[in-house]
């Protein structure tokens, strides 16, 4: 076993986290609304949601630093505290302060001495890749360096657990694919990996699972590809000499949406092979056929945009009422 | 947790304006003062402004060590850090005390060591180490009107709120002249500052004389007010997250 590695026995695949229709209100304002999921030992899971999803809240809720208007939050067969207290839990906070007057290795012996199953000092300075830069002044670091230090801070000791919030926040490009190399590392020696995060490329090459949250709500939980096909991973557009009944084209196989202007007929498909096939078995002849393929981006958009129309169709049907 | 107690003195030595504030200037301060011969209430010159001047660097010690960094820390979101370690829910506020109380310490000691070895302060041998520590226990009560200030009040006003207790306290009580030469209602005030108690306190040692009960009676009066305030401020800011 490495220095990384886990001393506490959770079997991969085990649950070790849950949130149960958790609700958080601000006043007449829902942060979060009615979300629940499981988290299982072993995977990384990206938290994505545009700003003001509720990712923070929830985080701080999964760490008990807020408590939920209603439902339940469990880490651990426990509450968020005691797991956090046994030291099964690191976290990195986007709103985490550092103390000032003090030198990073300070701060991470700091971290590392209040952790029940602290690791070696210059072991998380190295890994966190502070090590150049020991001897320097918290107040005195820039906003990359403060986030490694962050970072270092949350893996100070052999927790199973790993929790960051938008790690890579003012981090540049070299910095951000060194900080997810050393997070892979972390993730390989079998540690649960939780970060919530807005940049959808880092999600979709980091994470085996992504939690897709909206306005506060849960619109989507699987992995990278999973979450693609729903929004329908394909776009198929070509040209039609003479346009069929749409009805026809509605019926198409594996079809998401649905797009005429003029002549040109856009598609989103979840199988472009069985609907491509359809397009010729209905005896249609489309000229300028192209099929590419749609991006993590383009899915979430997509996804997070039905959200919205779907949320809009209910309140105007509700105005009606 | 004697890790983070340990950074917290060894932050507040680092930063040169407590150090002056706390360390060199009641000294500096006591060196001119003492220069006057004469007698103040029974006492010596001498005697008498090492004791103003004592608690004068350790009400301003205690008040720094705290106030400040609380109302910062807080904005910062260390707290929440910290929240986010196994570290005792009360260890950031208790290692803030245990800070102050080794600021203030040294402060005390710093003047009565000149008032020693350089004003030619000379006191039966028990006096020293018992005004020593009257003094050190009595700028806990400060300890904990700075831990509620620095609930109180945020990064951006807790600078003149502090200026304002510490030199309103000091002067008011008595610590920066005798209130001696105050006109009466000054004087009424004046005794009930918890400075001119902790003053008064130190006094009476210096006299021989056990402390007055009605200076330890307004002191502890005091700090259960400061103790009780800054607990209410402070579970209001743990349940704010």
């Amino acid at each position: 076993m490495t220095a990384n590695g886990k001393t506490t026995g959770v079997s991969v695949g085990a649950e070790i986290g849950r949130f149960e229709d958790v609700r958080k209100d601000y006043g007449s304002v829902t942060a979060v609304d009615g979300v629940s999921f499981t988290l299982r030992a072993g995977e990384t899971v990206a938290f994505l949601g545009p700003n003001g999803a509720g990712k923070s809240t929830s985080l701080d809720m999964l760490l008990g630093l807020r408590e939920p208007s209603s439902g339940r939050v469990s880490l651990f067969d426990g509450s968020p505290r005691d797991a956090i207290a046994s030291g099964r839990v690191g976290a990195m906070l986007q709103s985490g302060g550092l103390m000032e007057d003090v030198t990073v290795r300070e701060l991470i012996r700091l971290s590392c001495d209040l952790h029940p199953h602290r690791r070696p000092v210059d072991e998380v300075l190295a890994d966190a890749g502070l090590t150049e830069i020991a001897d320097r002044r918290s107040d005195k670091l820039s906003g990359g360096q403060a986030q490694r230090l962050r970072f270092g801070m949350a893996i100070a000791g052999r927790s199973d657990l790993i929790v960051l919030d938008e790690p890579t926040v003012g981090m540049d490009v070299s910095a951000r694919q060194a900080f997810w190399k050393s997070m892979r590392t972390i993730a390989d020696s079998g540690r649960t990996v939780l970060f919530a995060t807005h940049y959808l490329e880092e999600a979709d090459n980091v994470a085996d699972r992504v939690l897709v949250v909206n306005r506060g709500r849960l619109i989507a939980d699987g992995t990278a590809a999973e979450i693609k096909d729903r929004a329908g991973a394909r776009h198929v557009s070509f040209d039609l000499e003479e346009l069929p009944a749409r009805s026809l084209l509605e019926q198409l196989p594996a079809l998401v949406s649905l797009e005429v202007h003029g002549r040109t007929v856009r598609m989103r498909t979840s199988d472009a092979d069985a609907t491509v096939a359809a397009v010729y078995g209905a005896g249609l002849y489309p000229r300028g056929l192209e099929v590419t393929s749609v991006g993590l981006e383009q899915a979430f958009l997509t996804l997070t945009a039905d959200d919205e129309n779907h949320t809009q169709r209910n309140d105007e049907q509700g105005a009606l009422r | 947790m004697s890790t983070l107690i340990r950074l917290e003195v060894i932050r507040i030595f680092r930063n040169k304006k407590v150090v002056f504030f706390t360390l060199l200037y009641p000294a500096i301060l006591y060196m001119i003062f003492a220069q006057s011969s004469g007698r103040i209430g029974g006492l010596s010159v001498k005697l008498y402004v090492m004791v103003s001047m004592a608690a004068f660097g350790a009400v301003g010690a205690t008040l720094m060590s705290t106030a400040q960094g609380i109302s910062q820390e807080r904005a910062k979101g260390w707290v929440r850090q910290l929240r986010l370690t196994a570290l005792n829910q009360n260890g950031y506020v208790i290692s803030k005390i245990i800070a102050a109380a080794a600021t203030s310490g040294p402060a005390i000691a710093v003047v009565m060591l000149v008032g020693g070895l350089v004003n030619g302060v000379r006191m039966p041998a028990w006096q020293w180490p018992v005004l020593l520590i009257a003094l050190w226990l009595g700028s806990l009560v400060f300890a904990a009107l700075g831990v509620a200030l620095g609930y109180l009040g945020s990064p951006s006003t807790i600078q003149p709120i502090l200026m304002i207790c510490y030199l309103g306290l000091s002067l008011l009580g008595g610590l920066w002249m005798p209130t001696t030469g105050f006109p009466t209602v000054l004087r009424k005030i004046s005794e009930a500052m918890p400075t001119y108690r902790f003053g008064a306190i130190g006094r009476t040692i210096e006299a021989g004389q056990f402390p007055h009960g009605a200076d330890l009676a307004v002191l502890a009066g005091y700090l259960v007010v400061f103790v009780v305030l800054a607990g209410r401020l402070y579970r209001r800011d743990r349940s704010r997250a």
